[in-house]
């Protein structure tokens, strides 16, 4: 874990500033990275990549970390390790411009700054984009449309949302405490949140990034996950690759993770969980917290082509 | 069913039964007494028989038609039946298209509706219209929703689509179009640069107002706006709530104050600066949504649709999944349901007779969006 931390450090060492730039146009003035990790590290540390339609995301390779907390409450509960595949998942929560190029009619609260992540989405239409952000790159599309939960085809190349497990690895960096940049004072460099955000979603991008270079996890907007909620879930999840436990069938709630602009620090950590109601059957869902971003499944050999000026090594 | 007082024993009857009085003048008496408590007691009975006949009966005399959505056999389509609920006919004939959303002309003569063609993102809805036989059927847009009559007739509103991939949600529009019935010619509303995310709209019998719902759009989070139609004057008319409807008179609008919840009250649209007074109709269903409250062409009744929450079924071809009372979802097990304006200032129907409510449909095949009319003779 150790030696997989450090990795981390050094790959994401360009990137870390990224983040904690003001003004809309902080993602396209980002500064190629110059630390990230040679040909041999791919397997080893998170590695920043552009895909084909210029969104901007951070490899992360597969390993083991521990999940959920016995010292939070009782849903983080059992800690308990996890095994996970390589991923990548979006450096930046779907903002208002990515949405919109999804032709998406977009339902969020704050519009006016295109660079804003999207929020009062509901989990379909989230799924949704990560349909249509597929087939823009030519991928397969993960969700089946025709299905009454738009099931998961975990095989698939294209976009979909991650599952908590893979969303609390992204976020915990190889560490193990409730954040990965260390004591709870340091938050409000990472997340916007209760405290600062002025009750507002705010750029994506503006605050820190975490250790693998991967910006407001802890804040701006919490983010849907793909698997159903279980306060108990822990008790039984599997080892490797955990998707949630299957649908009740009523009164389904998802996770989301991370916290918002209206979160106390305590919501922000890691750990923390949450299930929501979907908004399906709500023609004007109106959580205004809750926006999401995307992973998907890269190979190796996928990755060299994608590794653009900020994965050059 | 409640008992009327028109079927309660004659008062005369009651009177003969009494012990004879003695003597003439106390006979006159009594034959005056009599006749008064005859014509207080019709009188009585009149008014009762009013408050307590039953809706049906109510409507049957009036000789009102609705038109409305249904799923039946694979397939959405318009269909038309009495305001008793008796005669459902079916309109559209066209195998491969979804129709739904019907919109009556003002004189009856004619319905515009959405036809969706294609499956998923790749629906392309378009606005329609057709004689109120069903034939004649035109096109009227393409990536368009959400069709509306002027006052007159001479005007078909609709809202053209934000993007030209489909999304169910009604409130995926941008701008608002004008189609010219005489000439066949779309022009924009002055102002439909500036309107976004409109749904729903109904324009008032004075001409001037358009009413709709927006959501996340024209800097509002969520509001029932009246819009200017020839002009750039937007109203927010800060009622809680979406799909709000004007009355023939325009002197009320209609409304779903939330998902469980239908609402009407006065509304002053020769004012500066309009807006809703006091609530003159509040309708509840715990159990079920209500949505898509409709006027009658007297204004004395209100329509509305009526079913379980939900989300859609995959297995119906050619619907989508959202929030069962949006047109274009499969709404398993809803109907149309009718009350009378007067008797419904509080009504809660889970707990209506049949004087207070009548549903007009009970099949349960996603039967929404009613419209009524007045048949031309």
């Amino acid at each position: 874990m150790t030696i997989l931390r450090l990795l981390a450090l050094a790959a994401v060492a360009g990137v870390l500033t990224a983040c904690d730039k003001s003004g809309s146009n902080a993602q396209n003035e980002r500064k190629p990275a110059d630390a990230a990790p040679d040909a041999k590290g791919i397997d080893a540390g998170p590695v920043p990549i552009t895909t084909k339609s210029g969104v901007e995301m951070v490899y992360l390779p597969g390993g083991e970390f521990t999940m959920g907390t016995d010292r939070g409450d009782a849903d983080e509960a059992p800690a308990h390790k996890v095994r996970l595949s390589a991923f990548a998942m979006d450096m930046f929560e779907v903002t208002h411009e990515k949405f919109a190029k999804a032709q998406l009619p977009n339902p969020s609260h704050w519009q006016d700054n295109p660079q804003e992540p999207v929020e009062r989405v509901r989990w379909r239409d989230a799924k949704r984009y990560c349909n249509e952000r597929s087939l823009i790159e030519g991928l397969k599309p993960c969700y089946d449309e025709k299905t009454a939960d738009w099931d998961c085809d975990y095989s698939a190349n294209g976009y979909r949302l991650p599952t908590e497990a893979e969303w609390e690895y992204a976020c915990r960096a190889g560490t193990e405490g409730p954040y990965d940049f260390g004591r709870a004072d340091k938050l409000r460099q990472y997340a916007w949140m209760a405290d600062n955000s002025d009750q507002k979603t705010h750029p994506a991008g503006q605050k820190k990034p975490n250790g693998f270079g991967i910006c407001d996890l802890y804040g701006n907007v919490s983010e849907w996950c793909e698997d159903v909620y279980s306060p108990t879930y822990y008790k039984e999840s599997p080892p490797v690759d955990p998707h949630g436990p299957p649908n009740p069938g009523k009164d389904v709630k998802r996770v989301i993770r991370g916290g918002s602009w209206k979160s106390s620090p305590e919501r922000c950590q890691a750990t923390a969980r949450l299930g929501e109601r979907t908004g399906d059957t709500d023609a004007c869902f109106s959580t205004d917290f809750c926006g999401f971003r995307c992973v998907r499944r890269v190979t190796p050999a996928e990755l060299q082509p994608l590794r653009g000026p900020s994965g050059k090594t | 069913m409640r008992t009327t007082l028109l079927e309660r024993p004659n008062p005369c009857a009651t009177v003969s039964n009494r012990p004879a009085p003695r003597g003439g003048l106390r006979k006159l008496f009594t034959c005056f007494a009599n006749l008064l408590l005859i014509q207080l007691g019709a009188s009585f009975a009149g008014v009762s028989a009013d408050a307590q006949t039953p809706v049906r009966e109510l409507l049957q005399p009036l000789g009102f038609k609705i038109a409305y959505e249904s799923y039946v056999d694979g397939k959405s389509d318009i269909f038309v039946m009495n305001s008793d609920g008796s005669n459902p006919v079916k309109l559209t004939q066209t195998p491969a298209e979804q129709e739904h959303y019907p919109q009556v002309s003002p004189d009856g003569t004619k319905i515009s509706y959405v036809s969706d063609v294609g499956e998923g993102r790749d629906t392309v809805r378009s606005v329609y219209l057709m004689d109120i036989d069903g034939k004649n059927r035109k096109k009227i847009a393409d990536h368009a929703r959400e069709p509306f009559w002027s006052p007159d007739g001479k005007v078909l509103g609709f809202l053209p689509q934000e993007f030209a991939k489909f999304d169910v949600i009604d409130f995926a529009t941008k701008g608002m179009s004008f189609y010219d019935m005489a000439t066949g010619q779309i022009l924009p509303q002055v102002n439909s640069t500036n309107l976004h995310h409109l749904y729903n709209p109904s324009w008032s019998a004075t001409g001037k107002w358009i009413v709709a719902t927006v959501h996340a759009g024209m800097g509002f989070d969520h509001a029932i706006l009246l819009i200017e139609a020839r002009g750039t004057n937007i109203v927010d008319l800060k009622i809680h709530g979406c799909r709000p409807c004007f009355s023939p008179d325009a002197k009320q609008v209609a409304w779903g104050a939330g998902d469980h919840e239908l609402a009407a009250a006065p509304i002053n649209l020769e004012a500066d600066r309009p807006a809703v007074g006091q609530w003159s109709v509040r309708i509840e269903d715990e159990t079920n949504k209500i949505y898509h409250i409709e006027w009658s062409p007297d204004g004395q009744f209100l329509a509305f649709s009526r079913g379980p929450d939900g989300k859609g079924d995959p297995t119906k071809p050619g619907t989508h999944q959202a929030a069962a009372e949006v047109h274009g979802v499969y709404a398993k097990g809803w109907n149309i349901g009718v009350v009378k304006t007067d008797r419904a200032a509080h009504l809660d129907l889970n707990q209506a007779t049949e004087a207070d409510l009548f549903m007009l449909t009970t099949n349960g095949l996603s039967n929404k969006e009613p419209a009524w009319f007045r048949p031309r003779r």
